[in-house]
């Protein structure tokens, strides 16, 4: 500590910068505790076992993940194919998967319910009783199409970050293209996989906008933590908004602890 | 054994054009070039990771130029080794076994034999990231070889390594040569590994072969400049040959020298530091060109000091340490240089 302390008098930028640094992460610390100790702990336990919280839990966890397998799904391939093909348009198509971390969340889910509520495309999905509007359905949805843009772009600079060299070796030694991608390549890029796959579950637990749009926000069919916080907070019921609150900042943290981790690893080979 | 015709390849900044090599069975092949110059392409060329733009690669006859990596049996090695980082030292060797569906206690009984026959046996169950340079390039080898392939392709494979464990490595290569008998492409910027472990070597410059013979034969008779400069002959000349005795003298800026290549007018004249005398007076010997100069600079290179002569030319000289220790020599000293005509080498 001290060489630190020592080395800060001299230099009146790192003051400064330091100051501000500090005063940030004090604010933000204490937006958080004041959520979580708005009510009482008691309060807060009786919240938790209500059915409405308790189905919100259920909903957001069962659809974040199914979101966060099909950004998997999706992300892998493409991830790979633009981090190690040239062809013409790839920065576009770069661009356009990148797209939906730039779009503000209510516009994707305009988008989302404009496709899926009224094209042909979307009527004959529905028809086929995969309907996504108002339903869970549009949850994972809404969920996928704004987080996905994290797991690709982790993905696209995880395979980025591995030689192809590898698979070469694995093909010269009688391994197939799709071989050696499985057995070398996905198996290298597991930290990023994982770092991907929290941040995208991450930001599938808290997504709010888009689902409201496409899924609505309709008490215990289509009600995920976030919107049972909104829903809540708009009539009143404060303690069970709180609770919403305390269960999104725990899985926030605990997911930004998680994610720290791997990312760290994640460009290690 | 493995013939390449006209090779090209075109990645933009690395390309081959015309490329033509061939390798006898067992040989021991050196490809030496500059940095860029279209080596490690060609290596990948030839192992099937990239499809030539034009040209054939023919392997014991057959042509493989349109076959996929895994079909021609051929193994690479890269200067960094490219092991698995996931998989364990046993498990890298393994891989071709395992791709190759050859039952686990086969290929664990191969990879024993293997490892025992590299010396690495006790590093097994170690995983690469826990291996100095010299472990994980003699597993890397040792991955190669367990598919006993008819080429092995060395891109590099010394060049990150400290003096002593690449010494130490060259040995293995030669031992592995000569016990296996198996055919090798080895990529290089060293002269020194050229000399040590080739039968036979390239030069490439621009993505084009150069110059190939024997190393002894290329060092000695550099075909064109680049070569000669690339090859570090230190004295390269451009003169005038005429005929005369059956001897070629070569006029250079005034100064003769004598040489036994037959060719006349314009030329350029070569000559190995190491191939001329240093003497503080003029020696009694049956070589034809004896040069008087002074000492212009002095570089030590510790074992080998090479001096940089005033002679009408200006020569460079290669001497021991002890010659140069004995002799006294400064900046200024007078000297003469000798050297036979037969080691003036005129392209």
């Amino acid at each position: 500590m001290f060489p630190v302390f020592t080395r800060i008098k001299k230099s009146k930028l790192k003051v400064i910068t330091l100051c501000c640094a500090l005063v940030l992460g004090v604010f933000i610390l204490l937006l958080l505790l004041s959520v979580a100790t708005h009510t009482t702990l008691s309060a807060l336990i009786e919240s938790l076992g209500s059915s409405e919280i308790q189905f919100a839990i259920r909903m957001s966890l069962i659809t974040s993940i199914i979101s966060t397998i099909m950004c998997i799904v999706v992300s892998v391939p493409a991830a790979y194919a633009l981090a190690r093909y040239r062809f013409f348009g790839m920065s576009l198509l770069n661009m356009i998967l990148d797209a939906p971390l730039a779009l503000p969340p209510l516009v994707a889910g305009v988008g989302l319910l404009i496709f899926f509520g009224t094209t042909s495309f979307g009527k004959g999905l529905a028809e086929l009783g995969l309907a996504f509007v108002f339903t869970p359905a549009g949850i994972v949805m809404a969920q996928f199409f704004v987080n996905m843009p994290f797991m690709f772009r982790i993905l696209r600079s995880t395979f980025q970050g591995i030689n192809p060299r590898y698979e070469y070796v694995a093909q010269t030694l009688g391994a197939t293209d799709v071989q050696a991608f499985w057995r070398i390549t996905l198996p290298m890029a597991k930290n990023g996989l994982a770092a991907g796959a929290i941040i995208t579950w991450c930001k599938g637990i808290g997504e709010f906008g888009a689902a409201l749009m496409v899924a609505g926000a309709t008490r215990m069919k289509t009600e995920t933590l976030p919107i049972s916080l909104y829903l809540n907070m708009s009539c009143g019921d404060l303690p069970l908004a709180i609770a919403a609150g305390t269960i999104l900042i725990v899985i926030s943290l605990i997911s930004l602890l998680l994610f720290e981790k791997f990312s760290g690893f994640a460009r290690v080979f | 054994m493995i013939r390449v015709d006209c090779l090209s390849k075109d990645l933009g900044e690395f390309f081959l054009k015309d490329v033509s090599l061939q390798i006898e069975k067992g040989e021991y092949f050196m490809v030496l070039g500059p940095t860029g110059a279209g080596k490690t392409i060609l290596l990948e060329t030839i192992a099937g990771i990239y499809t030539p733009d034009q040209g054939s690669i023919i392997l014991k006859g057959v042509d493989i130029t349109a076959l996929p990596p895994r079909q021609r049996n051929i193994g690479m090695v890269y200067q960094d080794y490219m092991l698995f980082p996931h998989l364990n030292v046993e498990e890298n060797i393994q891989f071709g076994l395992r791709t190759r569906k050859v039952p686990r206690a086969k290929a664990r009984q191969e990879v024993a034999e293997l490892t025992e026959f590299l010396r690495i046996d006790h590093l097994r169950h170690r995983y690469p990231g826990t291996l100095s340079g010299g472990e994980q390039q003699r597993v890397a080898i040792a991955r190669a070889l367990i598919v006993k392939p008819e080429v092995l392709l060395l891109d590099e494979p010394l060049s990150a390594l400290d003096a002593e464990t690449k010494g130490k490595l060259r040995e293995e290569l030669q031992r592995l040569h000569s016990s296996t008998d198996i055919t090798i492409l080895h990529v290089s910027h060293s002269f020194e590994e050229a000399f040590l472990l080739g039968n036979q070597m390239a030069i490439m410059n621009s993505g084009k072969v150069i110059q190939t013979g024997e190393p002894v034969e290329v060092f000695s008779r550099p075909n064109c400049g680049f070569v000669a400069r690339f090859l570090g002959i230190g004295n390269l000349f451009r003169g005038m040959s005429t005929m005369k005795d059956g001897l070629a003298m070569v006029d250079i800026e005034g100064q003769k020298i004598l040489s036994v290549a037959a060719k006349e007018g314009q030329v350029h004249a070569s000559v190995r530091p190491e191939h001329i005398l240093v003497s503080r007076k003029p020696l009694d010997s049956s070589a034809q060109n004896c040069l008087k100069g002074h000492v212009r600079k002095i570089m030590d290179g510790g074992a080998v000091v090479r001096i940089s002569v005033d002679a009408g030319l200006r020569m460079v000289a290669a001497l021991t340490r002890c010659s140069f220790d004995d002799m006294k020599l400064r900046q200024g000293s007078s000297v003469y240089l000798t050297f036979k005509a037969a080691d003036v080498h005129l392209f």
